[in-house]
């Protein structure tokens, strides 16, 4: 089992037999987000399961996705809960929804992945710069020979939608 | 998918209630805080630890499980389990009791929490919980500075704003509302009325939530007993008899409910198709709703959810004076997790009993006897007059949910 990955005083722990992450960390750190695709109906899940949500079917592939999306939601945390994360406050969580598979297979879902806003350097986004219908490209943050966290960065594309962020 | 109604409404009641103090430091173990609130709920029902035969409690590996619980108190079981689970269990494991009595497995069922929610396990996820490892399906949000409830939240209020127009100052008036009642309350750990601004100049935890816009941790246990509607008749109480309920009823893809949406929808959707058909009422019919007031948020999302006002109305409806005793249906009229003690929905329904009893423990001095003065101003009555049937309204997130319709 490969060790622990310590970031910001958490242990990260993807053992051998983790099934679902392995797999998926080690593309992250080659660079490239992917998703599972159910080889029988072809639609697309995140997180990695094991059996397809909408079909039950038990086989899939690791398909790479754009990385390209929209923030769907996001909140600011001001009071960090984890120590390791009070230096970076007021930092973003956002809920991006990703180009690929957008209103399928109900109008309902999309392909949604939670990370942080962050700068170039993977420092906080500027809060005033966050907000829901801004378009964002996933970078990574590598953190270890096998690991790295998939994260957000705002592009320069026009948004999609309406844009809303918290009033002050 | 249509869940069958089985014809139990009004078959089983519960008959005792009881909790020890909410304080931020009780200086003993879940053990005994568990054994002093049975013990209450017993004496409250006026039953002996004999007539106790079923025992549910829930946690989340930081309490006393209920063998140790019932050989301290002299029970011996008929049946008996150790539920994992924190807010909506309550319910959940009020309909649970019914059906173990049901199946002839047992005749009267103590249901317990008990936790140092604040002094020892913080229910924030600080503390102990704070240096466990990230694993498995953690790592979708934890690593992103995402754990706490609050946090885990947050993304769903968001997107209703974005959605409905819904504002901070709407939502406040839950704060607002709640301390009202949590200033009659004696058992309260903050007793002192608060406004709009001061909700929202409290200082940020994860927007869009203030400091006080999230409910205060506490230590405490809580106990709810249950039996049928035959063994109840004898009892010391007025039997409160349990119309519906619905238990853990969630939203597609619970393992990441974000996959599907609108995320501003909240499980109360499906559970209200359960719970108000085997009730055989509507929303109208409700005197006093509890909605599982972790956030003021929640609060809010659950009363559009289940039908108290249309979907998307729910900051316009709890910022209407409906909410507040006085108001034409009363929410959390002891203050609950926002003011009075964070206890994961026990001391919801034990406040709408006590209020179908109409004796509940606020300050008027024969309050026991059912005298109110119906005085709503500080340090006096929180009674609401003639209440018929209460609705709690239990959250665990936003993709789970329970319920549960009383009638006096």
């Amino acid at each position: 089992m490969p060790q622990p990955v310590q970031y910001r005083g958490m242990a990260l722990i993807v053992p051998d037999n983790d099934s679902e992450w392995k797999e998926f960390y080690a593309h992250a750190r080659a660079h490239r987000l992917v998703v599972r695709k159910c080889k029988v109906c072809g639609l697309m899940r995140y997180p990695p399961t094991h059996a397809c949500p909408w079909c039950m079917d038990l086989g899939w592939t690791w398909q790479e996705v754009s990385g390209r999306g929209t923030i769907y939601s996001y909140e600011i945390v001001a009071h960090a809960i984890q120590p390791g994360f009070k230096e970076m406050t007021p930092y973003a969580v956002v809920l991006v929804e990703l180009d690929e598979q957008r209103g399928q297979p109900t109008p309902d879902e999309a392909l949604r992945v939670i990370a942080n806003l962050v700068k170039v350097d993977f420092t906080a986004e500027s809060e005033a710069d966050v907000a829901i219908g801004k378009r964002v490209r996933v970078v990574f943050q590598d953190l270890a020979d096998h690991m790295a966290l998939p994260q957000f960065a705002l592009t320069e594309e026009p948004a999609a939608g309406r844009v809303w962020r918290l009033p002050e | 998918m249509v869940v069958q109604s089985r014809g139990l409404r009004d078959k089983y009641c519960i008959v005792g209630v009881g909790e020890t103090e909410y304080s931020r430091s009780s200086g003993r173990t879940t053990r005994a805080m568990a054994v002093e609130a049975i013990r209450k709920a017993i004496l409250d029902a006026g039953l002996k630890a004999a007539d106790v035969d079923g025992m549910l409690d829930y946690q989340g590996g930081d309490s006393t499980l209920a063998n140790s619980v019932a050989s301290d108190l002299g029970i011996r079981f008929n049946f008996y389990m150790d539920v994992m689970g924190g807010g909506s269990s309550t319910e959940a494991l009020v309909g649970l009791a019914m059906g173990a009595i049901e199946a002839g497995m047992c005749n009267t069922v103590a249901i317990y929490r008990s936790m140092n929610g604040y002094s020892e396990f913080r229910i924030g996820g600080t503390g102990a919980r704070a240096a466990q490892p990230v694993r498995g399906l953690d790592l979708a949000q934890v690593p992103y500075g995402m754990r706490s409830a609050g946090q885990n939240f947050a993304p769903t209020f968001m997107r209703h704003m974005y959605e409905y127009g819904t504002t901070s100052a709407q939502v406040a008036h839950v704060r607002v509302a709640h301390s009202k009642h949590a200033s009659q309350n004696p058992k309260a750990l903050l007793k002192e009325r608060v406004t709009v601004p001061d909700v929202l100049n409290s200082r940020w935890i994860v927007k869009p939530l203030h400091l006080l816009d999230c409910c205060v941790e506490t230590d405490n246990a809580t106990c709810i007993i249950v039996t049928s509607v035959e063994r109840a008749r004898d009892l010391k109480h007025r039997p409160i008899h349990i119309m519906g309920v619905a238990g853990r009823v969630s939203k597609p893809r619970l393992d990441f409910h974000w996959a599907h949406g609108p995320i501003s929808r909240v499980a109360g959707y499906y559970a209200k198709d359960i719970v108000f058909p085997q009730a055989g009422i509507t929303p109208e019919d409700v005197d006093v709703t509890g909605s599982y007031d972790a956030f003021t948020f929640t609060t809010m999302l659950q009363l559009e959810e289940y039908g108290f006002c249309k979907k998307g109305e729910g900051g316009a409806y709890v910022s209407s004076g409906i909410i507040e005793l006085g108001g034409t249906r009363p929410n959390n009229t002891s203050g609950s997790h926002l003011c009075e003690g964070y206890t994961h929905g026990m001391s919801m329904v034990i406040e709408n009993v006590r209020q179908l009893r109409g004796t509940v423990d606020d300050y008027c001095p024969r309050a026991a006897e059912g005298f109110h003065t119906y005085d709503y101003s500080p340090r006096q009555c929180r009674q609401v007059r003639d209440a018929e049937i209460t609705m709690n309204l239990g959250w665990a997130m936003p993709a789970t949910g329970s319920a549960l319709i009383m009638r006096r």
